[in-house]
């Protein structure tokens, strides 16, 4: 770096993306920690920030906690068991899904594409549904069910690029009917078999997923979710320049010593790893990973060394207030998040259909 | 560095394009390939710079098999100007010029100030240094041909290929760029239409027909025009100028009458 840039004062000569991730990883906390009070029973804002302080004390620092702060007591439930672990997923479920998001977008070279319209949340939520109604894949341990939402998903996004390959080089018409076609193969046999199966719990719980919900959290899953969110996200960043390439196609990446295919496998692996956990934990929730990556690219351009900090972290606030909005905007009741997102997603997907030229080759 | 092309066939959807290509480019040669359209001189560049793999025959690198090169060593030897980079999204110019580093990069290193300033230099090598921070889809495509030259520069290699450099550019710039490019000082294989350009700056030609070469040597000796008529079908009248440049006149029509 030139002398005179360090000269002029701390921000300047730092590039905005820069100064835009720090303000980000700032807002995160901050919206947990200021989404923590809404909520539908009212609770003393300083009680709320009490538990979390003596939760934390005693996960980090092993101090016990004073008996009318203690777990048992409904504050310190609400609190701990309901409202934080909620947000975290919500966080977690944002990154996960903005990030494939981004990551497919680079390997279909389109930017329509996002795990809920190629069909992949479909089909991780078909591999969940076969799961749980029918005891598949039992024997895979604990977290079968995450595993076979994980399957379908990875099928599913498979499919869709071979399906959009048939008789010539996919094109943006092409992979999206692609992907509504098998969306509605999946969606139909979810149907059936909750049909037949015939049993109410299940059914509730299922039907629930498919809007979207993230009521179901707890600390145990969160942990899961977090490591994949988290671990595909650093995995992505490490990517930036093969990322970048894949938008220039196959023939310039080998000019420019990148062969793409095996990384459009790999990638296409750790992104359904991410939708299936978040499908898993907590259901369908369309049109994250395309308005969230969007916005990005309005404000930083195409390049993944800034799309992917950006969007993880704006994925994150991005969801944690939408279940906010969600818990508040019926009184006494609240809305599954899935319904939300797609009501702000759907016009913003629209409006990208509708637009002749979106600056990322997707002119055909 | 060397390149060599030794019986290379090629085939594409069914039919054979390079029916058998020996090619020898010297170090440091500016070397053209010229031929009419659907001749293969794409399909043979494309075999040199292995975006297509020969059916029969290979490509050397100093005497090394092309195909014993990982594909980031051999980006490191061989930066490529390709015909159509109709690329349509929201990279900056500076952003597709630092892709030609990617070679020389491993996964986890960092872009450090070496790079930027090879970028910078690039750029200001092919005169675009006003645009680096412009949307590389709001250029012109001769703007755009520059770029990704100066995005073949930053990669540091030593041989350059160009498939018809010259296509996007008003006489002006094709002029300056292939001044630039004779002033690399590097090995240079490129295909070209305008038979002018390829005579004026070339040290050698290959002349490719229905995917064979059928003719190679420099531009005064090569270029006849009983040669001319013969892979292009026109005909053509060969001047020399006080330079010693060669100059060729073409008439309209094959079956016009011509005068002397």
């Amino acid at each position: 770096m030139k002398p005179d840039t360090i000269k002029r004062g701390l921000f300047h000569g730092t590039p905005l993306y820069v100064i835009t991730v720090l303000v980000l990883l700032a807002v995160l906390p901050l919206s947990i920690l200021t989404a923590v009070t809404f909520g539908t029973m009212r609770l003393p804002v300083e009680d709320v920030y009490q538990v979390i302080r003596f939760e934390l004390g005693r996960v980090f620092l092993g101090q016990p906690i004073p008996a009318e702060w203690a777990p048992g007591t409904p504050l310190h439930d609400v609190v701990w068991l309901i409202r934080l672990p909620r947000l975290v997923l919500a966080a977690a479920v944002g990154v996960g899904l903005s990030i494939s998001g981004v990551v497919m977008q680079a390997i279909v070279k389109n930017p329509l594409a996002d795990p809920y319209i190629l069909g992949i949340s479909s089909g991780a939520s078909l591999g969940a549904t076969v799961a749980v109604m029918l005891g598949v894949g039992m024997t895979l341990g604990p977290h079968y069910v995450g595993i076979m939402a994980f399957a379908g998903a990875f099928c599913v996004s498979m499919a869709v690029i071979a399906l959009a390959n048939v008789g010539g080089r996919a094109n943006s018409v092409k992979l999206l009917l692609a992907g509504s076609a098998l969306a509605a193969v999946c969606g139909a046999f979810s149907s059936f078999i909750i049909y037949v199966a015939h049993d109410d719990h299940s059914t509730a719980k299922i039907v629930n997923w498919t809007m979207g919900s993230l009521a179901a959290a707890n600390w145990e899953n969160n942990a899961a979710i977090l490591v994949v969110a988290l671990a595909g996200t650093l995995f992505f960043l490490t990517q930036h320049r093969t990322l970048n390439l894949m938008l220039l196609g196959d023939e310039s990446a080998i000019t420019l010593g990148t062969d793409l295919h095996r990384w459009r496998v790999a990638y296409l692996i750790v992104s359904s790893l991410m939708v299936g956990f978040a499908v898993y934990n907590a259901g369908v929730i369309g049109f994250v990973g395309l308005v969230v990556p969007h916005g990005a690219r309005m404000l930083f351009g195409t390049d993944h060394k800034k799309l992917i900090p950006i969007s993880a972290l704006a994925g994150a606030v991005f969801l944690v207030w939408a279940d906010v909005l969600c818990r508040t905007i019926l009184p006494g009741n609240e809305m599954p998040v899935g319904i939300l997102t797609s009501i702000l997603g759907a016009p913003v997907f629209i409006y990208l259909m509708a637009r002749k030229k979106y600056g990322f080759g997707g002119g055909d | 560095m060397k390149i060599e092309a030794k019986a290379v066939e090629a085939v594409l959807s069914g039919s054979q394009i390079l029916r058998g290509v020996d090619l020898e480019i010297g170090d440091r040669e500016l070397v053209g390939v010229i031929g009419p359209n659907g001749s293969g001189k794409s399909t043979l560049l494309k075999c040199i710079y292995r975006v297509l793999k020969p059916a029969a025959g290979a490509v050397y690198l100093d005497g090394r098999a092309l195909d014993r090169y990982p594909y980031k060593e051999s980006a490191r030897c061989i930066a490529v100007v390709a015909q159509h980079n109709y690329y349509n999204f929201d990279f900056s110019v500076r952003d597709v010029v630092l892709m030609g580093r990617a070679p020389h990069k491993r996964a986890l290193e960092r872009d450090n100030a070496e790079d930027y300033s090879i970028v910078a230099e690039s750029l200001e090598t092919v005169g675009m240094s006003a645009f680096a921070d412009r949307s590389f889809s709001t250029l012109s495509g001769g703007e755009q041909q520059r770029v990704i030259l100066a995005r073949a520069l930053a990669q540091r290699t030593a041989c350059l290929i160009l498939d018809e450099p010259t296509n996007h550019l008003d006489i002006k710039y094709q002029l300056q760029l292939m001044d630039l490019v004779r002033g690399l000082d590097r090995t240079v294989v490129a295909a070209f239409h305008d038979l002018n350009i390829a005579a004026m700056y070339c040290d050698r030609l290959y002349a490719v027909k229905d995917g064979r070469v059928v003719g190679q040597g420099p531009p005064g000796r090569l270029l006849t025009p009983e040669f001319i008529r013969e892979i292009y079908e026109v005909d053509a009248q060969i001047m020399t100028d006080t330079a010693g440049h060669v100059h060729i006149l073409f008439y309209s029509g094959a079956g016009n009458a011509r005068e002397g």
